[in-house]
């Protein structure tokens, strides 16, 4: 496995540049152009509170933040998820001509992303630090580390999706439907108080999702540290998530090439 | 690290039928609803078929053989872009291949930034090719164009472009699918002078061709292809005639 790693690192400048180029042909052209990474989640973060914080009761400067994070997390774990579905097909011309490690053409989306949901993370921080300045503190420091985290999470699970896609070319479709389902056992835009109240206090608990969101959320909207258990949580899920796709690219990465 | 060098010994490739038979689920779930009905057999495609070889450091083969024969799936199993089913192979060295050279250009990109972007696919870091980029640039030879995005190229001058810079950087094998014939007349001249060149640096050069006089004059030795299995393997002169003779041609 570090040789594998170390293979990816060798053609480092190839994968960035994709990912660059990914970045630039997403936003060439448009007027506002990276402005929409942070207009895009803040717009619907709007709608959704005004009518989320009408039905449920919340005060919406409280509520909003809240959703926003929800928003940036969930929009970075689907768009990587169903684009490393696409990934291995989409690379297909490089696949045929070059021999590189494979999980570079999923590291591409992981990367992009990760770019995205940095420049997103602006108008969580500008909306916390106008409205709650009571929050900020040194537990700020442990919300950057959601970057490592999700990308530790988010590669792993895209080069599953590309194996399973390369095959079955029905995963995109399935994918839609199997993430609505994580969506809603999830306190994405559902409160967690929603959820413990409800009696459902384990869709939190046993839910990765929950906390890898915690390590944003227990920081800046609670002005609190992520617990030990939220970390453990997040580890133990890239961990496993490497592991299977390590496994799964020791089986077919040679005879990826036959299916595309 | 011993010399560049290549050993095949019983090297057996197979294209897995699965990658065209069963292609999603329903197909997969209907295939065992059915299974007691008799139904058409698909079987995995034997591409190469228990193939022997052993090329030394300077020696520059030629492969002959009809379409289909394995010439262009050895050279794709030689460059590492297809896993062998059986046997072993032994491959040391740098591999360079030319196949399908008309790939990865950014079309809102200019020729320039296209230059590093394909240097990086290949492998390259940014600084390697800078070093490099104003010789392809002369070769290319399309004027202010270079700094133009490729979108504005016609298709002659894409080629040019694509082909000057992946024949800018050799290996220690070559790989070479039919020697690439491109743009105007006067180009054709200088590409094959720069391809000699490249052919001259290799410490291994394979060359799938049709073309029996370069064969002949660029390659010593020469393998025939049929059905996948190596039936010839000889001087270049006595391969041609053997193969000629095979098809019913006079030699």
């Amino acid at each position: 496995m570090n040789q594998y790693l170390s293979d990816v690192w060798k053609v480092r400048y190839f994968w960035w540049h994709l990912s660059m180029s990914d970045l630039r042909s997403r936003f060439r052209r448009s007027y506002f152009g990276m402005l929409w990474a942070v207009m895009q989640p803040l717009g619907l973060t709007v709608l959704i509170s005004l009518v989320f914080s009408r039905l449920f009761n919340q005060p919406i400067a409280e509520y909003a933040p809240y959703i926003l994070s929800g928003i940036i997390v969930w929009e970075y774990i689907t768009a990587t998820t169903v684009g490393g579905a696409l990934a291995f097909v989409q690379a297909d011309a490089y696949i045929k001509q070059t021999r590189h490690p494979l999980a570079i053409y999923t590291l591409r989306n992981v990367v992009t992303g990760l770019i995205v949901m940095s420049v997103a993370s602006l108008a969580l921080v500008a909306w916390v630090v106008l409205f709650f300045p009571g929050n900020i503190g040194w537990s700020w420091l442990a919300a950057p580390t959601i970057f490592p985290l999700i990308a530790m999470i988010a590669w792993p699970l895209a080069t599953i999706m590309a194996y399973i896609g390369v095959r079955f070319r029905d995963l995109p479709n399935a994918l839609a439907l199997i993430l609505q389902a994580a969506w809603f056992v999830s306190p994405v835009y559902f409160m967690d108080t929603m959820f413990r109240n409800g009696g459902l206090g384990f869709l939190l608990d046993y839910n990765p999702i929950y906390h890898l969101l915690q390590i944003v959320r227990a920081p800046v909207l609670q002005g609190e540290w992520p617990t030990a258990t939220n970390y453990a949580w997040c580890l133990a899920t890239a961990a496993a998530l490497a592991m299977v796709a390590a496994l799964l690219g020791k089986r077919s990465e040679k005879n990826v090439i036959f299916y595309l | 690290m011993s010399k560049t060098g290549i050993r095949l010994e019983d090297v057996h490739l197979h294209y897995s039928s699965i990658a065209f038979k069963e292609r999603s689920v329903k197909s997969l779930l209907g295939s065992l609803l059915r299974s007691n009905r008799p139904r058409m057999r698909v079987e995995d495609i034997h591409a190469l078929k228990g193939v022997s070889a052993s090329i030394e450091q300077g020696e520059r083969v030629g492969l002959i053989g009809h379409n289909g024969a394995g010439k262009s799936t050895f050279l794709k199993m030689v460059a590492g872009l297809y896993p062998i089913s059986a046997g072993n192979s032994e491959i040391r060295g740098t591999v360079r291949a030319l196949f399908d050279i008309s790939l990865g250009f950014e079309p809102d990109a200019t020729g320039r930034e296209n230059i590093l972007y394909r240097g990086l696919l290949l492998g390259f870091t940014p600084r390697q090719m800078r070093s490099i980029e104003e010789e392809i640039v002369d070769f290319a030879d399309l004027g202010d164009f270079i700094d133009y995005p490729i979108k504005t190229y016609s298709a002659g001058m894409q080629v040019r472009l694509a082909f000057a810079i992946s024949t800018s950087v050799g290996g220690d094998i070559l790989l070479l699918d039919e020697v690439i014939g491109a743009g105007d007349a006067s180009f054709i001249a200088k590409a094959k002078r720069r391809i000699m060149k490249l052919v001259d640096e290799a410490e291994i050069m394979m060359l799938a061709s049709h073309d029996f006089s370069t064969l002949k004059s660029i390659c010593t030795r020469s393998l025939v292809f049929d059905h996948g299995r190596i039936v010839f393997d000889g001087p270049t002169d006595e391969a041609t005639d053997y193969y000629l003779e095979t098809i019913g041609l006079p030699a």
